[in-house]
């Protein structure tokens, strides 16, 4: 593997590859100069990161940034006629809006609902309702307080999978055709 | 509890718990298919888009779920994993996890920082997990680990997704679209709906009668 690595590095004239991110991901799997370290701000990000970006949150960072690349791609494609262009542009608005509305408020409510029956019996306080089924969803092997949350996260966002196949119907389509009817005629009347 | 339905949540726990980001490729891949089987319905049950834009986004959205669900797994599986192993070799680490790996004589540190110890030493085939007192920074790795398959999930996802899906996607309903429309007019030229020339003759007869044909 080094010797593989050492001829894509001749091919590719490794040593005159000047910037540090291109010597560094070319060679991952060779011997390497220098290592990076993360500082502990950036560590603890890190760490932030995957303790606390459930599949909700990832749903809403695509949404997000759907919103910032599609449309522009939709608009630049001159493979179409100016009207199929236009309407794709609007229905590509209007179902990144509706989906991710949906998406991440669907993940979100079932992660939280999954939350309320995965109390550990310490969590358990003697106000709270159903005691018996707060704890129904916990594995019964040994578990971690971090492997716990994920755990969680995992179960709200298969109940979340269940859901959507009636949402995606009855909900994130219909509200896309509507959007999608608004933009067009919202568009018509600026023109 | 039933039995199957507590095995069900102990394999969950084990098989996902330590690796969020597989379950998110997972879902994600379903998810995809649902909304896009969802969407093609809405697209053909709208009345207020006309049959010629049909033609475009009914394969849009086909090409959507397709291209989505492929590139998930090409390019969004593909970056998770470089994360990955980027962490597994020692070849990112935070500072914890780079001070195990000198102390296990991977590492040293010298005034321009750290470096390897073993110019020949082969990354491909190394593990920090296989090193023999792993278990003393087993939770500081796994999280790192963890945070950095995610980031990795969600810049792939994002490039998968959001770039790469739009532009493929275009290109075959685009062509779809063209194939469609050609073979309409086609249908329309071969068909005409004109009248014959007997209709025509009737009709100038019955109009004008002296007129001759």
């Amino acid at each position: 593997m080094v010797n593989r690595v050492g001829n894509i590095s001749t091919i590719l004239n490794y040593g005159n590859l000047k910037h540090k991110s291109v010597q560094f991901a070319l060679n991952v799997s060779g011997s390497n100069k220098k290592l990076p370290t993360m500082s502990k701000k950036a560590d603890h990000a890190v760490k932030w990161i995957g303790k606390n970006l459930s599949s909700a949150e990832n749903r809403l960072i695509l949404g997000a940034s759907a919103l910032l690349t599609q449309p522009f791609i939709e608009a630049s494609n001159k493979k179409v006629d100016d009207k199929t262009r236009y309407y794709a542009m609007c229905r590509t608005i209007a179902k990144i809006i509706a989906c991710t509305f949906t998406g991440f408020t669907i993940r979100k409510l079932c992660i939280k609902s999954i939350n309320a029956f995965t109390k550990l019996p310490n969590e358990i306080t003697d106000t709270m309702k159903f005691k018996k089924l707060r704890s129904c969803l916990l594995p019964t092997i040994e578990i971690t307080k971090d492997r716990l949350e994920q755990h969680k996260n995992t179960l709200g966002t298969l109940l979340a999978l269940d859901v959507m196949i009636f949402t995606n119907f009855f909900v994130d389509a219909p509200l896309t055709n509507l959007l999608t009817n608004l933009f067009v005629k919202g568009g018509r009347k600026n023109e | 509890m039933s039995k199957f339905m507590q095995l069900f949540i102990n394999t969950i726990y084990e098989r996902f718990s330590a690796n969020p980001a597989k379950m998110l490729i997972y879902t994600g891949v379903l998810g995809w298919f649902l909304s896009s089987t969802a969407q093609i319905s809405a697209i053909a049950a709208n009345k207020n888009i006309p049959k010629e834009q049909k033609y475009f986004l009914i394969p849009q959205e086909i090409g959507d779920g397709a291209v989505n669900i492929l590139s998930f797994f090409l390019i969004t599986s593909a970056i998770k994993g470089y994360a990955s192993k980027l962490v597994s070799s020692g070849k990112l680490a935070n500072i914890k996890i780079r001070k195990f790996l000198t102390d296990s004589g991977i590492n040293i540190k010298t005034k321009d920082g750290w470096k390897i110890k073993d110019d020949n030493f082969d990354y491909s085939k190394f593990n920090i997990k296989d090193l023999p007192n792993y278990d003393s920074i087993k939770d500081d790795y796994e999280s790192f680990k963890n945070g950095m398959e995610v980031i990795g999930m969600t810049v792939g996802s994002i490039i998968s997704c959001n770039i790469v899906t739009p532009l493929v996607r275009n290109m075959y309903a685009s062509s779809r679209q063209k194939a469609k429309l050609a073979k309409m007019n086609k249908t329309q030229l071969t068909h005409p709906r004109g009248i014959s020339m007997d209709a025509y003759r009737n009709m100038a007869y019955a109009k004008y009668g002296n007129l001759k044909v």
